[in-house]
C-alpha cells in the first residue's frame, strides 16, 4: 500500500511516515507543491494525505490534478486552517476526508484505513483478527462467526482499537474520535471505560478472549500478537 | 443644559450689566436734557414777564397764572441774578406732590425793582427712573425671546450637521460597519470635526482588523506545532519500556496538550465567529437541532442518571448557518449536562419565539454578569475552559438573538430569545 505524504512541516513528516510505515505503508514525502504535483502525476497511490497551505501553491491544486487524472486514490486533507470552507471545497473537489491539525497519528491511521478499505474493495471487505470479524459496510461484528449486537458507539471503539491493533492508543484519541469535537466538553474518559467495560463483556459472552490491554495512565493497547 | 441655552445664558448675563450702565446714562442724560428743556421754557416765560413789565403804567404786582405760582412782585431792593430751585408742592386736585422747577430772577426796569417767579411742572426723579427701567425692563424681555428664537432657528439648521454627525457616531459599530466616511460640510469646524472623526474611525477600524487577523493568524500558526507535540508524543507511547511514573507524565503532557488544543481551536472559532465568517445561511428548524444534539448525548445524559424533559410547544425556524446553529444549541445542552448533577434533571422547552434549556444544580459562585465573559467560570468546574457560553452569547449576538439567564428553584435556566 502506498502513500503519498505532502506537507512542509519536517517534524510531521517525519512522525506521521514513521507511524505509517509501521503500520505497514511505503509512504512518500513531498515537501511543496511541485514536487507534490510531479509525484502525484507519475506515481499511482493507494492514499494521498494533502496539507491545504503548501509552499508554492495550495493543496487544493493537487485534489484538483488528482481527480483530473483520474486517479484511484483516496484523498485525505490535513490541514492547519481548520475552515469549514476549506473543508467543504475539498470534500467537494473529491477528497474522501479531512483532519484538522493537531489530530492523532491512531485518529489518521484509522482514518487512512477506512479511506483506502472504501476505494479498494469499494466496501465489501471484512477485517479478520482471530476469532473476530467486522463487515464495516454494515457496521456488523461476528465473534467465532456469530454476529455480536453492538452500540454504536461500542462499535467504533473496536474498530479503532482492531485499526490500531498493538499500539498504545491515548483515552484522548479514543475520546476525540469517538465524540469528536465535542470530546473537549465532556468528562469523556468516565466514558470510554463505561463503553469499553460493556464491549469487553458483550465479546467475552461469545468466547472471545480480551485482547484490550490497560496500559497504565495512558490509555490501552489492543494487543494481538504474543 | 443645550449649548445654545448656555449661550443665551453667557449672553444675558453680559447684557445684563452693560443695561444697568445704559440706564444709568440714559437717566443721567434724560434728566439733563429735561432741565434744559424746562429751564428754556421758564426763560421765555421770564422774557414775556418782562415785557409785560414794560407795559406797565403804575408799578404793581401781578399773579400770572391761577395758583399763584407765577408772579411778579415789586421789591425794593436793588438785587440782580437769578436762581434755580425745585420744589415738591401738594396737588389738591391730583391728591400727590407735584415737583416744580422755579426760576427767580431780579428785574430793574430803570426806576423799580421786580422779582419775576416763573414755574413749571417737571418730571420727579423716582418717575424718570421708573420710566427707564420699564423700558430697559421691555427691552430685555425682547432680547430674551428673540435671543431664544433666532437660536432656535439657527441651531436647527447650523448644527444640523453635528446632529447628524453625533447620530452617526451612536450607531456606528466597529464590528459590523466597514469604515465610515463622515460627509463634508460646508461649516468650517464641523467639517474639521468630521474629519478628524473618519480619520479616527478608519484608523480605529484598520486597528480592529490587524488584530481580528492577528488573532487568527495566531491561533492557525499554533496548530502546527501543536500537531507535532502530538504525534511525537503518540510515538512515545509506543516506547515498551515505559516506567509508571514516565506514563504517568506522558499523560499530563497529553492532557494538556489536548486542553491547548481545545483553547486555540475554540478561540479561532469565537474570532471567525466575529470576523462574521459563516456567511452561508440555511433555514433551520432549531427543535430538529436540538433533537439530534440530545442523541449525539443521549449515553452522557444516561451515564449521569439525568431526566430529560423536551417540551416543544412552537417550532422554531431562523435563517442562519448550520454549522453555528449545531455549535449555538449543542454549547447550550453540554452546559445543562456538564453542570449538573447525578440524578439531575433537564428541561428544554420551545414557547412563541424562545427556547429555554434548564438544568439542576448549585447556585453560581459567579455574577451573572460574568457567566458569558470569557475564561470566567464557575468554581469547581476546572476542566471547563469557560468559553462554551461566551461562544452562545458570540452566536446569539451575531444574528441579533437574546440570551437570558435565570436561576430559581435550584434551576439554572439560560432562554433565547429569537
Amino acid at each position: 500500500m502506498k502513500i503519498l505524504l505532502i506537507e512542509d512541516e519536517p517534524e510531521l513528516r517525519k512522525s506521521i511516515k514513521q507511524y505509517l510505515h509501521q503500520e505497514g505503508f511505503l509512504v512518500e514525502l513531498a515537501t511543496d507543491f511541485i514536487k507534490a504535483s510531479e509525484k502525484a502525476s507519475d506515481y499511482d497511490y493507494d492514499c494521498v494525505l494533502v496539507d491545504i497551505t503548501l509552499p508554492k501553491g495550495n493543496g487544493l491544486d493537487i485534489i484538483r490534478q488528482l481527480k483530473k487524472n483520474h486517479s484511484k486514490a483516496g484523498i485525505i486533507i490535513i490541514s492547519a486552517r481548520n475552515s469549514s470552507g476549506d473543508k467543504i471545497t475539498g470534500l467537494d473537489l473529491g477528497a474522501d476526508d479531512y483532519l484538522s491539525k493537531p489530530f492523532d497519528l491512531a485518529e489518521l491511521n484509522s482514518r487512512v484505513k477506512a479511506v483506502i478499505r472504501r476505494r479498494n474493495f469499494d466496501g465489501n471487505t471484512s477485517i479478520v483478527v482471530n476469532e473476530i470479524t467486522i463487515i464495516p459496510e454494515q457496521r456488523m461484528v461476528k465473534v467465532n462467526n456469530e454476529p455480536i449486537s453492538l452500540t454504536a458507539k461500542e462499535y467504533d471503539l473496536l474498530l479503532f482499537f482492531i485499526t490500531n491493533k498493538n499500539r498504545v492508543v491515548s483515552k484522548n484519541a479514543i475520546a476525540e474520535h469517538l465524540w469528536g469535537d465535542d470530546s473537549d466538553q465532556i468528562d469523556s474518559h468516565d466514558f470510554i471505560y463505561v463503553h469499553l467495560r460493556n464491549l469487553r463483556k458483550k465479546l467475552a459472552d461469545k468466547g472471545c478472549r480480551d485482547y484490550v490491554q490497560t496500559i497504565y495512565g495512558i490509555g490501552y493497547n489492543f494487543k494481538v500478537n504474543g | 443644559m443645550k449649548l445654545i441655552n448656555k449661550t443665551i445664558l453667557y449672553y444675558l448675563l453680559i447684557s445684563l450689566p452693560l443695561l444697568i450702565i445704559a440706564g444709568f446714562i440714559s437717566y443721567h442724560l434724560i434728566r439733563m436734557e429735561l432741565r434744559d428743556g424746562t429751564d428754556e421754557a421758564l426763560k421765555k416765560e421770564k422774557t414775556n414777564a418782562i415785557k409785560l413789565i414794560h407795559s406797565f403804567s403804575e408799578p404793581h404786582n401781578v399773579n400770572l397764572s391761577f395758583d399763584s405760582l407765577c408772579t411778579i412782585r415789586v421789591t425794593t431792593a436793588g438785587r440782580t441774578g437769578e436762581v434755580y430751585t425745585d420744589t415738591s408742592i401738594y396737588d389738591k386736585e391730583e391728591e400727590e406732590y407735584v415737583l416744580y422747577r422755579f426760576l427767580r430772577s431780579y428785574y430793574s426796569s430803570g426806576k423799580n425793582n421786580y422779582l419775576i417767579t416763573v414755574a413749571k411742572t417737571t418730571i420727579e426723579e423716582d418717575e424718570l427712573m421708573e420710566g427707564i427701567f420699564s423700558t430697559f425692563a421691555i427691552v430685555i424681555g425682547f432680547l430674551v425671546v428673540t435671543f431664544f428664537i433666532v437660536n432656535w432657528l439657527l441651531s436647527r439648521t447650523l448644527w444640523k450637521p453635528f446632529y447628524k454627525t453625533l447620530s452617526e457616531l451612536n450607531t456606528y459599530d466597529i464590528k459590523k460597519h466597514e469604515y465610515h466616511q463622515f460627509q463634508n460640510e460646508t461649516t468650517a469646524e464641523f467639517n474639521k470635526l468630521n474629519m478628524a472623526l473618519s480619520k479616527m474611525t478608519e484608523k480605529i477600524h484598520s486597528d480592529f482588523l490587524q488584530q481580528k487577523e492577528f488573532t487568527e493568524n495566531a491561533s492557525h500558526e499554533m496548530q502546527t506545532p501543536l500537531a507535532v507535540v502530538k504525534v511525537n508524543l503518540s510515538l512515545l507511547m509506543q516506547s515498551p519500556n515505559l516506567k509508571e511514573e514516565e506514563m504517568n507524565q506522558l499523560q499530563a503532557i497529553e492532557n494538556t496538550l489536548k486542553k491547548l488544543s481545545a483553547l486555540n481551536k475554540t478561540l479561532l472559532l469565537l474570532t471567525k465567529i466575529e470576523n462574521n465568517q459563516f456567511k452561508e445561511n440555511e433555514t433551520i428548524h432549531l427543535n430538529e437541532v436540538v433533537s439530534k444534539s440530545l442523541s449525539n448525548y443521549a449515553d452522557l445524559i444516561q451515564a449521569k442518571n439525568i431526566q430529560l424533559e423536551t417540551n416543544f410547544e412552537s417550532n422554531l425556524t431562523v435563517e442562519m448557518n448550520p454549522v453555528l446553529a449545531d455549535i449555538l444549541l449543542s454549547n447550550l445542552l453540554q452546559n445543562a449536562i456538564r453542570h449538573n448533577q447525578e440524578g439531575g434533571s433537564i428541561v428544554i422547552s420551545t414557547k412563541g419565539n424562545t427556547l429555554s434549556v434548564s438544568n439542576s444544580g448549585e447556585a453560581l459562585t459567579i455574577s451573572q454578569q460574568e457567566l458569558f465573559v470569557r475564561f470566567k467560570k464557575n468554581d469547581g468546574s476546572k476542566d471547563s475552559l469557560g468559553l462554551g457560553l461566551s461562544i452562545v452569547k458570540s452566536i446569539s449576538s451575531l444574528y441579533g438573538f437574546e440570551i437570558s439567564y435565570d436561576y430559581s428553584n435550584t434551576l439554572h435556566t439560560f432562554t433565547l430569545k429569537i
